[in-house]
C-alpha cells in the first residue's frame, strides 16, 4: 500500500466525523474485547513457554481440541446445508404458519443454553423420545461426541438462516429468468447463478455458526457426558482447571483456543475479501 | 420467424393487464411496443417470451402453437431493462453461459465456444472487456453485453424490455442507432418495449401503440405519427394543442374563428381538434375569420426550434407553437405582443370518439 495513514484519513475525509467515530470504535473494542483478551495472555505468562506448551499439549487437552473443533466444523457444515434450505423455504414459498416458523428460527438465540442442553439430553438419551427409537438401531447420541454435534447444530442454526435470508430476498428474479431464457434448467440455474450469489453470505453464516459453536459451553455439557478423552470439550476443561484453582493452566488453554479461532476466522474473512476483490 | 398473437388476455388479480390483443409480427421485422407505464406492453413481451402465461389466447411461432412451450424451448433471446448480467461471472462467461448449459450432446466444443464468444464480443465492439466483471462496466457496455449474451444461443426471436430505459440520454441515442444497424445486419425478428415515442419512431419498422391493455394502433412510424387513429395516439406521440368546438358545413368553429377542414368531414355538435405545435402559424396581420387572437406569454429557444407559449384572447387556455429558429428571427416576435394563430392542419375527433378511450 502506497498510502500513508494520514492520506488514507484524508481520502476518506468526505464523510464527516471519521476521526471521532474511529476513535470511539477503537476505544470501545479495547474495553470490550482487547483488554479482557490481553489479560488472558498476561495470566498465562507465568507458565513460561515450556510450561505453556506442556499444558496445551496434554493428551486429554488434545483430544478436547479435536472434539471441540471437529464437532463445531461438523455442526457448522450441517447448518450451512440445512440453514440454506430453511432460508430458501422461508423466502421462496408462502404457506400457512410461515411467520411462526420464521420466529422459531431465532429460538436458539433466546433460549438459555442450559435449557437447550437439558432438553436435548432428555430427548436424545436412550430413554428419550428420539433416543429410544435410535437405540433400536444401536445409535447412541446423548453422552457421545455425536451428542456434542447435535447441541452445536442446534445453537448455530439461526446464524446461517439469518445471513442468507436478506440476500435471497434481494435476489433479482430477472437473473433466474435470464438463465432460463438462455436454456438453463432449474438445477443449472441454482448451481450456476443462484448459489454463487449466495456463497459469500453462506460462508459468513458458516463462520458465525462455527465461531459460536467453538465457544459453546452451556448446552454441550448436559448432553456430552464429559468423558475424558471421548466427549470432553475444551471449554469444560478450562472450567475444570478453574475449579482446581489452576488459573494459569486455564488461561493457557483459553489462549490456545483464542489463537486457533482467530486464525480460522481471519482466514475465512480473507477468503471472502479475495472473492470480493476479484469482481470489483 | 413470424409471431402471431391471437386474443391474448391477462389479468393480475383484478387488474386487467391485456384484453384481447391481436398482433402479427413478420419474420425479420423490428417492432416496437409503445405505451405509457402500466399499459401492458412489458406483460405482452413476457408472454411472447414464455416468462408469463396468458389467461386466454394463443401465441404461434411460425404458425405453430407455442402458448404452452417453456421459455427454455422457445428459442427466444431476452434482454432485460436492468441487464440481469451474472455478476460473479466474467463478461466472457456471461456470453458463454447459454452455450455451456446445453445438454452434453448439443454443447459446442470449448474451442468453438471461445470462437463464438469472441465473434459476439466483436459484434458488440467490446472484445477488450472479455475478462472484466459486470460491475466494472458502464451501463451502455452492460446492455451490449446482455445483448451479446442473448444472441449467443442464436435465438429466432429477440425480445428487448425497455433496453435503453436505464441509460442517460446521449448513450441511449447512440445505442438505439447501433441497435437499428445491428438489426439490419442480423435480420432476426425483434420486438422491443419502450415508453419513449422518439425511440419507437426512430428504431422500429412498425410501431404498436398500447393503452390500458388494448392495441390502439399498429402502423409504420410515419403512419402512427401522421395519421393517429385515436386521440390517445395523437396525444401520446408528441406535444399537442387541444381545441373544443363544433364542426359545421366542413368548417371547424373554435370560439369566434372558423377554419376550413378537409372535404367530407362529418358535422359534430361538439368536437375536439388537435394541432401539433409546429402545425400552427403565428401571424401579425389578421387573415380574417380563420384565425384566433392570442397574446405571447413566453418565448423559449430550444436549439434548432423556438417554443412560444400563448394565451388565447377568449380565455380558453394556453397554446404552444413551435417554429424553426430562422423564421422566428425573421419575424422577430416579442413577449406580450398580440398576434393571430392560424392552424395549418387540424385533426378532428367527435366527442363520442373521445369517450371511448
Amino acid at each position: 500500500m502506497a498510502y500513508s495513514f494520514s492520506t488514507l484519513i484524508q481520502k476518506r475525509g468526505v464523510l464527516p466525523g471519521f476521526s471521532l467515530t474511529l476513535g470511539f470504535s477503537v476505544l470501545y473494542l479495547c474495553l470490550i474485547v482487547l483488554i479482557p483478551l490481553s489479560a488472558t495472555f498476561l495470566k498465562a505468562a507465568p507458565l513460561g513457554f515450556q510450561g505453556f506448551w506442556d499444558v496445551i499439549t496434554q493428551p486429554r487437552v488434545l483430544a478436547s481440541y479435536r472434539l471441540t473443533f471437529g464437532a463445531s466444523l461438523a455442526a457448522a457444515t450441517i447448518n450451512a446445508f440445512f440453514g440454506l434450505l430453511v432460508a430458501w423455504v422461508l423466502v421462496r414459498y408462502d404457506f400457512f404458519g410461515k411467520k411462526l416458523i420464521d420466529a422459531l428460527v431465532d429460538l436458539p438465540f433466546a433460549l438459555p443454553t442450559a435449557v437447550a442442553g437439558i432438553a436435548l439430553a432428555t430427548l436424545y438419551s436412550s430413554k428419550g423420545w428420539v433416543g429410544h427409537l435410535l437405540a433400536h438401531y444401536g445409535i447412541k447420541i446423548a453422552y457421545t461426541p455425536l451428542g456434542v454435534v447435535v447441541a452445536l447444530t442446534f445453537i448455530g442454526l439461526p446464524f446461517v438462516v439469518r445471513t442468507i435470508q436478506p440476500i435471497l430476498e434481494d435476489f433479482e428474479t430477472e437473473l433466474e429468468e435470464a438463465a432460463a431464457s438462455l436454456g438453463a434448467n432449474r438445477w443449472q440455474t441454482f448451481s450456476r447463478v443462484i448459489f454463487p450469489a449466495l456463497a459469500p453470505a453462506l460462508l459468513t453464516g458458516f463462520a458465525l455458526a462455527f465461531a459460536r459453536a467453538v465457544g459453546e459451553y452451556g448446552s454441550v455439557i448436559f448432553i456430552a457426558g464429559n468423558i475424558p478423552m471421548v466427549s470432553e470439550i475444551t471449554p469444560l476443561l478450562i472450567i475444570t482447571k478453574l475449579e482446581q484453582y489452576d488459573y494459569a493452566g486455564a488461561t493457557a488453554l483459553a489462549v490456545s483456543m483464542l489463537v486457533v479461532s482467530f486464525t480460522l476466522l481471519l482466514t475465512i474473512n480473507a477468503l471472502q475479501r479475495w472473492a470480493h476483490l476479484r469482481k470489483f | 420467424m413470424s409471431i402471431s398473437i391471437h386474443n391474448i388476455q391477462k389479468s393480475f388479480g383484478s387488474f386487467r393487464a391485456l384484453s384481447n390483443v391481436n398482433l402479427q409480427i413478420e419474420g425479420g421485422e423490428l417492432v416496437a411496443l409503445l405505451g405509457p407505464s402500466g399499459c401492458g406492453k412489458t406483460t405482452l413481451l413476457r408472454i411472447i417470451a414464455g416468462l408469463e402465461t396468458p389467461d386466454a389466447g394463443q401465441i404461434l411461432f411460425e404458425g405453430e402453437d407455442a402458448t404452452e412451450r417453456d421459455v427454455r424451448d422457445r428459442g427466444v433471446g431476452f434482454v432485460f431493462q436492468h441487464y440481469a448480467l451474472f455478476r460473479h461471472m466474467t463478461v466472457f462467461e456471461n456470453i458463454a453461459f447459454g452455450l455451456r448449459v446445453r445438454p452434453k450432446s448439443l454443447r459446442p466444443k470449448e474451442a468453438e465456444i471461445q470462437q463464438r464468444v469472441h465473434q459476439l464480443l466483436e459484434l458488440v465492439q467490446l472484445d477488450f472487456l472479455a475478462n472484466r466483471y459486470p460491475p466494472q462496466l458502464s451501463g451502455g457496455q452492460r446492455q451490449r453485453i446482455a445483448l451479446a449474451r442473448a444472441l449467443a444461443v442464436e435465438p429466432k426471436v429477440l425480445l428487448l424490455d425497455e433496453p435503453f430505459g436505464a441509460l442517460d440520454a446521449k448513450v441511449r441515442k447512440e445505442l438505439r442507432r447501433w441497435l437499428r444497424r445491428l438489426h439490419d445486419e442480423l435480420h432476426v425478428t425483434s420486438v422491443f418495449v419502450t415508453h419513449d415515442q422518439e425511440e419507437a419512431l426512430e428504431v422500429a419498422d412498425r410501431v404498436v401503440v398500447l393503452n390500458h391493455g388494448k392495441v390502439e394502433q399498429i402502423g409504420s412510424p410515419e403512419d402512427v405519427y401522421d395519421h393517429p387513429a385515436t386521440p390517445f395516439v395523437y396525444q401520446f406521440l408528441g406535444d399537442v394543442n387541444l381545441f373544443h368546438g363544433r364542426v359545421q358545413e366542413g368548417h371547424a368553429r373554435i370560439g369566434e374563428a372558423e377554419v376550413a377542414l378537409p372535404l367530407g368531414t362529418q358535422s359534430h355538435e361538439s368536437a375536439i381538434f388537435f394541432a401539433r405545435p409546429h402545425e400552427i402559424d403565428i401571424l401579425r396581420e389578421s387573415p380574417g375569420a380563420s384565425a384566433l387572437s392570442a397574446t405571447i406569454l413566453d418565448i423559449r429557444p430550444l436549439g434548432a426550434t423556438v417554443r412560444i407559449e400563448l394565451d388565447r384572447e377568449d380565455g380558453q387556455g394556453l397554446i404552444e407553437v413551435e417554429m424553426v429558429r430562422d423564421h422566428y428571427q425573421r419575424i422577430a416576435l416579442k413577449e406580450g405582443e398580440a398576434v393571430y394563430l392560424q392552424p395549418k392542419r387540424l385533426r378532428v375527433f367527435g366527442e363520442h370518439e373521445l369517450q371511448e378511450s
